[in-house]
């Protein structure tokens, strides 16, 4: 039996996908990125393999993606996060309807990316300068109101004033003002709420740049966050997908991708 | 997929009510906390922001509502006339952002936030009948849209000159065709007893304001501009009973902060005379930065704020075609918006507020897009050079996004009159 890998080397977390040769998910693992990108990436897919008692051997064809793809030189292939991501989704969400636009907010950017009807990347948008926005901005926001990134949504649902917004979605400012807002007593829940809010106009700018096509797919680690995923499709007045697993859609994408290249690979080679 | 069906979608309507809520609780709490305790009074004013704006509570269901575009309309004759007049000039950047998509980028904020929030049609008090005055150009095209949105809107006539006789019997002809259109509108006959009891309700709206306001002259200023602010821009709205008993109980309370020499600025801060396009609620931006940089705002002129209360109605004789002309000059000769050819009374009064209430600097707020204002910055900033009085411009517009750079100029400005005080010990 083939196997085929797909690996996302991110700013923040490295994601391992294993695909059958029917693109089915066998299994997927993730790991912090930490200081040695390629030791970490090795060991991940290492120990994810492991687990699935599946052989080096076994594996025909390997993709990389991510911020650190060109590190892992094991690959057969490279290519960007974008095409990655937008073939995951669409493979992941293929049950649900056809995805016309994705969201992703990861570790320190965030993306908007439009399809059009064969499932090409038509156009993107990017945040510009930084992590304004982003899954390091909350895990900012979570350790200054003393929570658990993970509660953040809890959080949210039980916010019952009116959000407090937070002018400066850069994590250095922002964190003073949250620091502010809680001086003076006001509630975590709404200061949540507020965070969650702010974030959500903000990638819906994003997503206007590429412009707002039905379905939407959202993935990454904040899509884990239901708050966010609440403020999103409010800010939007439309549903937004969210998979069950939203932080390995790429690396999944990657995997789908390495099946494809293989077997278009004249039989000799492969 | 994670469980996100439990929670249901806002409407666009619901969408907007918190965008606005948003806006105006971030700038209720910055007024609220931080700064020195205000009067206990202005509570009144905190609560009424709140429930106008973040609960979309309606205080006027029992009456018929006039909206204004402008402070042109004589709210006197709207009041004699039992209608509640509604001051339409809106400061909430969700409702310019929806007036974005119907006017040119460049147009003023004000406007394009006023014509938002009528096609938004999103209002806790929808007006009835709208009356635009033909002031600035921007306002005089905005009428027609806004009628695009199915309100009926009447055009008021407005000259351009005021020095004039013939533009004072201009608009006399055009305020007497407004009251008597309002009349017929609203099915009320306009006597000379409901016009006086008008004016002279306003007027003592005034009195209060005036009482109020030559406290802010006093060494130790009892009371901070962003509060006199909103006291003053609850007038667009409030029911004028509660605003003026709430006026009251403030004054009492301001009255003997004087006498106890309460001051609530700081040892040293600056005191600024504030000028042009108005701040309305809740794009505060400019005079909360300057008072949060150590300065007390002592006086505006500002259609906002000042120039409502300024001027009243002088009548001769009370007839009703007096009243109604005493009126209508109070309107024209008290007015020194930009808009008009020559404008030396605008000049005269910001020096006359600097002396008065011995100002240190003057603050000059343009809004980007808004032409009459930008263009009049040059002859002010000569004329204030000319009497040796200290002046920032400042363009700015309801984007929350240019606060640091604003904040920065706006410091470095109060700090050079904090050394020029200095420097004259």
């Amino acid at each position: 039996m083939n196997y085929f890998v797909g690996i996302d080397i991110g700013s923040t977390a490295i994601k391992v996908s294993v695909t059958d040769e029917n693109k089915r998910l066998v299994g997927s693992k993730i790991n912090a990125s930490g200081s040695m990108f390629y030791k970490y990436a090795k060991e991940t897919l290492q120990s994810l393999l492991d687990e699935l008692h599946i052989s080096q051997n076994d594996i025909a064809y390997t993709v990389a993606t991510g911020y650190g793809r060109k590190l892992f030189k094991e690959a057969d292939e490279n290519i960007s996060e974008i095409t990655a991501n937008a073939i995951g989704a669409q493979e992941a969400a293929r049950e649900y309807g056809e995805i016309k636009t994705i969201i992703n907010i990861g570790g320190q950017d965030s993306k908007a990316i439009s399809l059009d009807n064969e499932g090409n990347v038509v156009n993107f948008a990017m945040n510009d300068r930084c992590a304004a926005g982003t899954g390091k901005f909350l895990d900012v926001v979570a350790m200054n109101l003393e929570i658990g990134v993970d509660e953040l949504g809890e959080y949210h649902f039980k916010s019952t004033g009116t959000p407090l917004s937070i002018s400066s979605t850069c994590a250095v400012f922002a964190e003073s003002e949250i620091i502010g807002l809680l001086g003076n007593n006001h509630s975590v829940e709404d200061i949540v709420a507020g965070v969650h809010y702010s974030i959500a106009k903000r990638i819906v700018k994003l997503v206007k740049r590429v412009g707002i096509k039905e379905n939407i797919y959202f993935d990454g680690g904040p899509a884990l966050n239901t708050g966010l995923v609440h403020a999103i499709e409010n800010e939007l007045g439309k549903k937004i997908f969210v998979p069950k697993y939203p932080q390995i859609t790429t690396s999944f994408g990657a995997a789908v991708l390495a099946c494809d290249a293989f077997r278009t690979m004249p039989l000799s080679e492969q | 997929m994670t469980d996100n069906i439990k929670h249901t979608i806002e409407t666009p309507k619901q969408k907007q009510n918190r965008h606005k809520a948003m806006e105006a609780v971030k700038v209720l709490n910055m007024i609220k906390e931080e700064f020195k305790e205000p009067p206990k009074a202005m509570n009144y004013f905190y609560d009424l922001f709140e429930r106008v704006y973040c609960k979309q509570e309606p205080l006027h269901a029992d009456k018929v509502k006039v909206g204004t575009m402008c402070i042109q309309i004589p709210s006197e004759i709207i009041y004699a006339l039992d209608g509640v007049p509604l001051r339409l000039c809106n400061g909430f950047y969700t409702d310019d952002e929806i007036g974005s998509d119907l006017m040119p980028s460049k147009s003023c904020p004000l406007v394009k936030a006023t014509v938002g929030h009528l096609a938004s049609g999103n209002f806790s008090d929808k007006p009835d009948i709208i009356f635009s005055p033909t002031t600035c150009d921007q306002k005089t095209k905005a009428g027609a849209i806004v009628e695009n949105f199915g309100y009926e809107v009447m055009d008021v006539d407005f000259p351009r000159t005021k020095e004039s006789e013939e533009s004072r019997e201009y608009w006399r002809r055009s305020v007497r065709k407004f009251s008597h259109d309002l009349s017929h509108s609203l099915g009320k006959k306009l006597t000379k007893k409901n016009l006086q009891a008008s004016i002279q309700k306003i007027g003592y709206a005034q009195t209060l304001y005036h009482k109020l306001n030559d406290l802010r002259k006093n060494r130790f200023v009892p009371i901070l501009g962003k509060d006199m602010l909103m006291v003053t821009n609850a007038f667009f709205f409030d029911r004028i009973d509660n605003w003026i008993t709430a006026v009251e109980e403030l004054l009492e309370e301001i009255e003997q902060r004087a006498k106890n020499q309460l001051h609530a600025g700081g040892k040293i801060s600056p005191r600024i005379v504030y000028t042009g396009s108005p701040p309305i609620f809740p794009n505060y931006k400019i005079p909360l930065i300057i008072e949060q940089s150590d300065a007390i705002i002592v006086a505006d002129e500002t259609c906002s704020s000042n120039r409502m209360f300024n001027d009243r109605v002088s009548v001769d004789e009370w007839f009703l075609n007096d009243m109604v002309d005493s009126i209508a000059d109070k309107y024209l000769k008290g007015c020194t918006c930009p808009i008009f050819t020559k404008n030396n009374d605008r000049i005269r009064r910001i020096i006359d507020l600097v002396k008065s209430y011995h100002a240190d600097g003057v603050i000059y707020q343009a809004f980007a897009g808004c032409q009459v204002y930008e263009m009049e910055q040059r002859s002010v900033l000569a004329a204030m050079e000319k009497e040796g009085i200290a002046i920032l411009y400042i363009e700015s517009d309801y984007s929350p996004s240019q606060q640091g750079q604003l904040t920065t100029r706006v410091e470095a400005f109060i700090e050079s009159l904090k050394n020029r005080r200095r420097m004259k010990r």
